[in-house]
């Protein structure tokens, strides 16, 4: 996969601290992300990264420093706005539509990236605004196409998290924020999400929180390894690997993972 | 004696009621999560069950004590039998069922004293006036204002410095830290909403020789419980303690001034303090 | 068949309305049904559709009341544009109401809308020249179609206006329900499912919020309209905490999931406290009682509870109806 070191970053935060109270969860962190590329954020337990990323989507508002993307500042945005800037993201802790079929969680995920979309009071959500076919060929995206009418909390928890990451693609978004996508899923699931993240890379610019090494080994351009709400060090895969701050910082065995 | 102090001492006492109508409140959504709108309804048959003992010949200082651990027993009572099962429904249901309650309660108060109220006695200890100078004002509201600020003195220590106190301010952040301290959850959750009812049943049972008692007490408590808590911010001690004295003077001086307007304002007092501070004067987020 | 199908509670009302007269020896009680059916349709959009507990559609409720009667008594506006006038000012109020109390969540909002409805009430109060104060407004006129008499209805009879407010009632929830089933109803039901989720891919959840606001506000004013012009009066009680407490009871009871049952949960606590106030002054014990149960093991009301028993009738047993899309 190549990277791109010519053309202008996608996003770039600058010095993006987030106090909660006396607790400052992110502390001066700044991150820059080439188009096209999959940059990952590791670090252990209660080191900022989803408060870095709450920030960075909008779903939090930021204590202080800046945030450009797609050469807009976007400081001040909320998540709602920041979507139809095209950035869209999944959450740690699945949050989904339960009561809603797995159908209507992505057709409302399609819509929500249209400006003035959902406000129409007269007219049912059919025909063109049905958004079917681009629905269909994201079920089959996400190997849900079997399950589109059942409610989306009777899923498994592996395919919830498919649908997770579903949710952020419906919006054909220019950034992808995963959190987590992984997490708590069996080694059965596990391959097919694998798959999916992977396939996100030849036509997303991906930004991802992942705890399973393999993946990120494998498929990360650059990696932000955070510690205490700061970033330790910032690198290509190898070095990340190899670097004797991260070692520590994970007690040196959580980073064994992926190709030797 | 001019009117304004007049006012402004009514407004302490009447504040101070309502500090201790709206704390239970604020300390039981702190924990539980939830507002429950049976609180009027405590704060009613707290001052009913005072009348009905006074007019039993019971002594006043009797009924102040019994009443409200009586309405406590009767809050945790409820709890385990009835609230505790929707915890984990939407919280549309809690709210709902507490609304179903204070129907029921006061229902079962006119069904028992009939839909017209009474008075009840100043106990004659505390009848008359003190004179100090051109100061002149009714023994009993004094004993009021005195009484409820060393009960808030007391519950300020009980909630700072006891270990079910910091149980209490604990589990209003996060119920999986007080669990993993060891301490029991639930039995926590009843005690806290007990508690709570019993100081509105105790506010009830002090109004009552100044108000009297009426079976649409509950709904008017209710709804300044609301206002105050609102005012001085949600599971905020202090916030109760403001919150209860500013709307109590602003109430007594409006009625001087405007007294058809005393009830409104304090309704738009509580609508600036939202423009203003949406979270209440020392609300946190 | 299918259109059958998808306008069914649309069709169910309107065989309510046709049942009531023949059931109902009162014309009024009939309209009343019908009247608080509307504010029951109001608050369960809020409620049912968006997820917003609102403690204050009395306030909506008794400005309707209070606009008609002070178009009609003091301005001598005739009758349709009052209703009309009434209407707008329910949907700007409830818009007021409303970015007001969505600035918090949960039982916070809850809470305010309670305060909202009895600081509106202590307005009402306090200002007797516009209101009348204690005793309302008074001599506020019914309408009546002159196209009714000629059908056989007379101008003096109460189902001459039993039938304008069917016919009413009935456009109203053609409306409502073609917004429940729009974009934008679907919209308000992943608000109150996930709001955060929502946020999350794109909506401005206030705005939504605001919108429902104005829609029920419209609403619940339009039946307060019409009860003045029913009962003659604009009084200060429509604007009471009990009007709140009422309207909202009715929908809970009645079932939050579809706007038919909205109907039956007025219709309901209408008929019984037609029926049981006679019998038993403290009938609203049982009603307490009702909400407790519904709360601890029937939240789809009295229409989930049809649905649990013709399950069991068919013998198996039926998930309660939820709204699937």
């Amino acid at each position: 996969m190549t990277t791109s070191q010519t053309a202008a970053p996608l996003l770039i935060a600058e010095q993006v601290i987030k106090r909660y109270g006396k607790f400052t969860a992110v502390n001066g962190v700044s991150l820059t992300v080439a188009a096209r590329t999959i940059h990952s954020v590791i670090g252990p337990n209660g080191a900022g990264k989803t408060t870095l990323f709450h920030t960075l989507t909008g779903t939090v508002p930021l204590t202080s420093g800046r945030i450009v993307f797609d050469g807009q500042d976007i400081t001040r945005m909320p998540d709602h706005q920041r979507v139809r800037r095209g950035i869209a993201r999944s959450f740690q802790v699945t949050s989904l539509f339960g009561r809603l079929s797995v159908r209507e969680n992505l057709r409302l995920a399609v819509q929500g990236a249209h400006a003035a979309s959902g406000y129409d009071i007269w007219h049912p959500p059919q025909g063109a605004r049905a958004h079917a076919e681009q629905i269909d060929a994201l079920l089959a995206r996400l190997q849900l196409t079997a399950l589109a009418n059942r409610g989306a909390a009777e899923l498994s928890h592996g395919q919830q998290r498919r649908l997770e990451v579903g949710m952020a693609l419906a919006a054909r978004p220019k950034a992808l924020f995963l959190d987590e996508p992984t997490s708590g899923m069996g080694i059965d699931d596990l391959d097919a999400m694998k798959a999916l993240i992977r396939s996100l890379a030849a036509d997303h610019t991906v930004i991802l929180i992942e705890h399973n090494m393999g993946i990120v080994m494998d498929i990360s351009d650059r990696i932000t390894v955070m510690q205490q709400g700061r970033v330790l060090v910032e690198g290509a895969p190898e070095e990340i690997r190899n670097d004797e701050r991260v070692r520590t910082a994970y007690l040196g065995n959580m980073i064994t993972g992926g190709r030797q | 004696m001019n009117v304004y102090l007049l006012q402004i001492v009514n407004g302490i006492g009447l504040g101070m009621l309502y500090f201790l109508l709206a704390v239970g409140l604020s300390i039981v959504f702190g924990l539980l999560r939830f507002v429950n709108f049976a609180h009027g309804a405590f704060y009613l048959i707290g001052a009913y069950l005072a009348y009905q003992l006074v007019h039993w010949g019971v002594s006043f200082w009797l009924a102040l004590a019994v009443a409200p651990l009586a309405i406590g027993v009767i809050a945790w009572l409820l709890e385990k039998a009835l609230l505790r099962h929707v915890y984990d429904h939407p919280h549309e249901f809690h709210i709902l069922i507490t609304v179903g309650l204070a129907l029921v309660i006061q229902e079962v108060v006119i069904l028992i004293w009939g839909p017209i109220g009474d008075n009840v006695d100043v106990p004659s200890t505390l009848q008359g006036v003190v004179i100090w100078g051109s100061f002149i004002y009714p023994k009993y509201r004094l004993f009021v204002i005195g009484f409820t600020a060393i009960f808030a003195l007391a519950l300020w220590w009980i909630l700072e410095g006891t270990r079910i106190g910091s149980a209490v301010r604990a589990g209003s952040e996060s119920t999986e830290t007080v669990s993993l301290l060891g301490i029991n959850v639930f039995r926590i959750l009843s005690l806290v909403f007990a508690l709570g009812a019993a100081t509105a049943a105790l506010a009830g049972v002090l109004a009552a020789p100044i108000r009297g008692v009426d079976p649409f007490m509950g709904l008017e408590a209710l709804s300044v419980a609301f206002v105050i808590v609102v005012v001085g911010g949600m599971g905020s001690f202090g916030g109760a303690l403001i919150g209860g004295l500013l709307i109590g003077i602003i109430q007594s001086v409006m009625s001087t001034l405007w007294p058809q307007g005393a009830q409104l304002m304090i309704y738009v007092a509580m609508a600036a303090v939202l423009l203003l501070r949406p979270h209440g004067l020392m609300g946190r987020g | 068949m299918k259109a059958l199908q998808r306008h069914r509670f649309l069709l169910l009302a309107a065989f309510a309305t046709v049942l009531l007269p023949m059931v109902l020896r009162s014309g009024s009680l009939g309209t009343e049904v019908l009247i608080y059916g509307l504010a029951a349709l109001g608050c369960n959009l809020l409620l049912g559709y968006t997820g917003l507990l609102s403690f204050g559609q009395g306030i909506f409720f008794g400005l309707g009341s209070y606009a008609v009667g002070i178009l009609t008594t003091r301005a001598g506006l005739p009758v349709v544009p009052s209703v009309l006038l009434a209407i707008v000012t329910g949907a700007v109020a409830a818009t007021l109401v409303g970015a007001f109390a969505i600035r918090q969540r949960g039982a916070y909002f809850v809470m305010l809308t309670l305060a909202f409805a009895q600081m509106f009430y202590f307005l009402a109060y306090s200002l007797p020249s516009l209101t009348g104060g204690d005793n309302g407004l008074l001599n506020v006129p019914t309408p009546s179609l002159g196209l009714l008499a000629r059908l056989g209805i007379a101008p003096q009879s109460p189902w001459q206006f039993y039938t304008i407010t069917a016919v009413v009632f009935l456009a109203v929830f053609w409306l409502l329900e073609r917004v429940t089933t729009s974009v934008f109803g679907r919209t308000l039901l992943a608000i109150r499912d996930n709001e955060a989720r929502a946020l999350a891919i794109g909506y401005d959840t206030r705005h939504f919020k605001l919108a429902a606001f104005a829609i029920s506000g419209a609403v619940t004013a339009l039946a307060g309209a019409f009860h003045a012009m029913m009962t003659g009066i604009a009084p200060l009680s429509d604007i009471g905490y009990h009007t709140s407490e009422m309207i909202l009871v009715m929908t809970v009871i009645g079932g939050t999931g579809n706007l038919f049952a909205s109907l039956l949960g007025a219709a309901f606590y209408l008929l019984m406290s037609d029926w049981l106030s006679t019998l038993w002054p403290r009938w609203l014990l049982l009603l307490g009682l009702a909400l407790i149960a519904v709360s601890l093991f029937l939240h789809q009301g009295l229409w989930g509870l049809g649905e649990k028993l013709a399950g069991l009738a068919r013998g198996r047993r039926n998930p309660a109806g939820e709204h699937r899309a």
